[in-house]
């Protein structure tokens, strides 16, 4: 049963003869809130892709809770799995089809089931409790592809939470969202975090959208790790340059991390 | 009309209402290229059986099971081959063998060129069963992995990010696609057998506005396409194929126009 350890040693990813993605250690506690921030190109959605057994490393072990995901076969690691609730970027899935908001919400108890066993009503019950606390009761009976953005968003976040995840990885949730659903989804995953306790890894482009219960950064620059600790630590002008190749000035606002570029001030 | 053309009929109904439920994943997975390529590998598997002499069923199904297997063999993130050019590169080599056994055939080509065109004389009272069976077991599979095949549909990354048994429930899903095509091939043909694939789906997801009614009005255009095609082909003496093809079309024209009036209209 997966609790919400990541491990990750030695891992690297290649892409002919060039590294994407290269970690030396990193390990990500049960319960922590991580954001992967980064330049394009910087490594963070095949850092998900890694953590989550999508993309196999060309050399490296991932470890859930202390399972090396490739000693698994197809079959055990899916079932090592289904606690991960995993929020890709919208060329990912297809949003053409006419799935109800509470068919695509159900999807998540798709794998908490076992193979050949229908969803029940206790299913149901909690695919509707979380519709209803993520504020979509009066949508549910809609087609997902009718939903604006912020909608669709809020029923990705209700399907993985419906999966009942020890780990919720998402992948920039944010983004084509206007600045007032930017702040309502990261807020609605904050209070989700800290509600569940469930281990957050989530990549934005954004710094100021990583919530304060965000406790960790981690910076990818050219798929390696350029830093990686508290806030404090990595919000340092320096350090944000390093990656960014500019001058950056950083700036704290009702909790929330803001960078203003100053070579264009 | 002969009792046998019932029976036959009754096996194109089948068919073209399980090639309409395939359609509803193949097309709803954006892959509508799997259904030429298997098609062309069940085409390939049937030519050589013709030459070596054995059941041409037991080719189509051989060369079918090989490519849904390597097609399955691409996992979505993972492999560094995009799944639509593995369907493209196995569709070129299939339709090479095809040829290549075509050309190496003796003799009169006639029933082998009947395969492209698909004709009411291939049908006999084995495949009439097997096509039956074969239809219900789709049907008993798409209910049993009713959930997983959603999710699929939905998003295979999420899928296997997720922990559904994504693997296990597409090679199952690819097999019996293989094992249907290779089935329907002599009643359809190897050319148009795609177009019942995508046809009475891509006609569906333009009118429906809920999953379960795709599956329903897929799977009835699908039988309708076949059956007016049988019928066009029984009394003007056409191929059962082409019949069945543009019969299929002109539910997808209609389909779109229905929808092109009713969008203006709202």
């Amino acid at each position: 049963m997966t609790r919400g350890r990541i491990s990750l040693s030695n891992v690297e990813v290649r892409w002919s003869d060039r590294s994407i993605l290269a970690v030396e250690d990193m390990q990500i506690r049960q319960g922590e809130f991580v954001g992967i921030i980064g330049t394009n190109g910087a490594g963070k959605t095949t850092f998900l892709k890694v953590c989550c057994g999508l993309i196999r490393p060309n050399r490296g072990t991932i470890k859930l809770d202390g399972r090396d995901l490739a000693e698994l076969n197809a079959w055990r690691k899916a079932n090592f799995r289904k606690h991960i609730g995993y929020i890709p970027q919208a060329a990912e899935y297809n949003t053409e089809l006419p799935f109800t908001l509470r068919e695509l919400v159900a999807m998540g108890r798709t794998s908490v089931k076992a193979l050949l066993r229908p969803l029940n009503k206790e299913d149901y019950e909690i695919v509707d409790n979380w519709i209803e606390r993520l504020g979509l009761s009066e949508r549910r009976s809609q087609t997902f592809r009718s939903l604006s953005g912020g909608e669709q968003q809020k029923a990705l976040i209700a399907r993985a939470m419906a999966q009942d995840p020890e780990i919720l990885m998402l992948d920039e949730p944010c983004s084509n969202l206007d600045f007032n659903w930017k702040y309502q989804i990261t807020e609605i995953i904050e209070q989700l975090h800290r509600e569940t306790k469930v281990t957050v890894v989530m990549v934005s482009h954004e710094t100021s959208l990583l919530p304060s219960d965000c406790s960790r950064i981690v910076l990818l620059h050219e798929g390696k790790v350029l830093a990686d600790g508290d806030v404090e630590e990595v919000f340092k002008s320096e350090v944000l340059e390093r990656a960014y190749q500019c001058r950056i000035e950083t700036l704290k606002i009702a909790g929330r991390r803001y960078t203003i570029n100053k070579s264009r001030v | 009309m002969d009792s046998f053309f019932y029976l036959v009929m009754f096996a194109g109904v089948v068919a073209g209402a399980s090639t309409g439920l395939l359609g509803v994943y193949i097309v709803g997975m954006r892959m509508p290229f799997i259904g030429v390529c298997i098609s062309h590998s069940a085409m390939a598997g049937t030519i050589y059986s013709i030459l070596l002499g054995v059941n041409p069923v037991w080719g189509a199904a051989v060369f079918s099971a090989f490519s849904s297997m390597s097609l399955a063999a691409i996992r979505p993130g993972r492999s560094r081959l995009d799944t639509n050019v593995a369907l493209a590169i196995l569709f070129n080599l299939m339709l090479g063998l095809a040829f290549l056994g075509i050309g190496l055939i003796q003799g009169s080509r006639s029933e082998v060129l009947g395969l492209l065109w698909g004709s009411l004389l291939f049908v006999r009272m084995s495949s009439v069963v097997t096509i039956t069976i074969l239809g219900l077991v789709f049907i008993v599979f798409a209910i049993l992995f009713n959930k997983e095949l959603k999710v699929l549909l939905f998003s295979r990354t999420i899928a296997s990010a997720t922990g559904v048994h994504e693997s296990f429930v597409y090679c199952l899903f690819l097999a019996l696609c293989g094992l249907i095509l290779a089935v329907n091939l002599p009643l359809v043909g190897g050319l148009m057998i795609f177009s019942l694939i995508t046809c009475p789906a891509a006609a569906a997801y333009q009118i429906c506005t809920g999953y379960r009614s795709v599956i329903f009005a897929a799977t009835i255009f699908g039988a309708i396409s076949a059956l007016v095609g049988f019928l066009v082909s029984f009394y003007l003496n056409l191929p059962t194929g082409a019949c069945i093809v543009i019969v299929s079309a002109l539910i997808f024209a209609a389909s779109a126009i229905y929808r092109l009036l009713r969008h203006k209209r709202d």
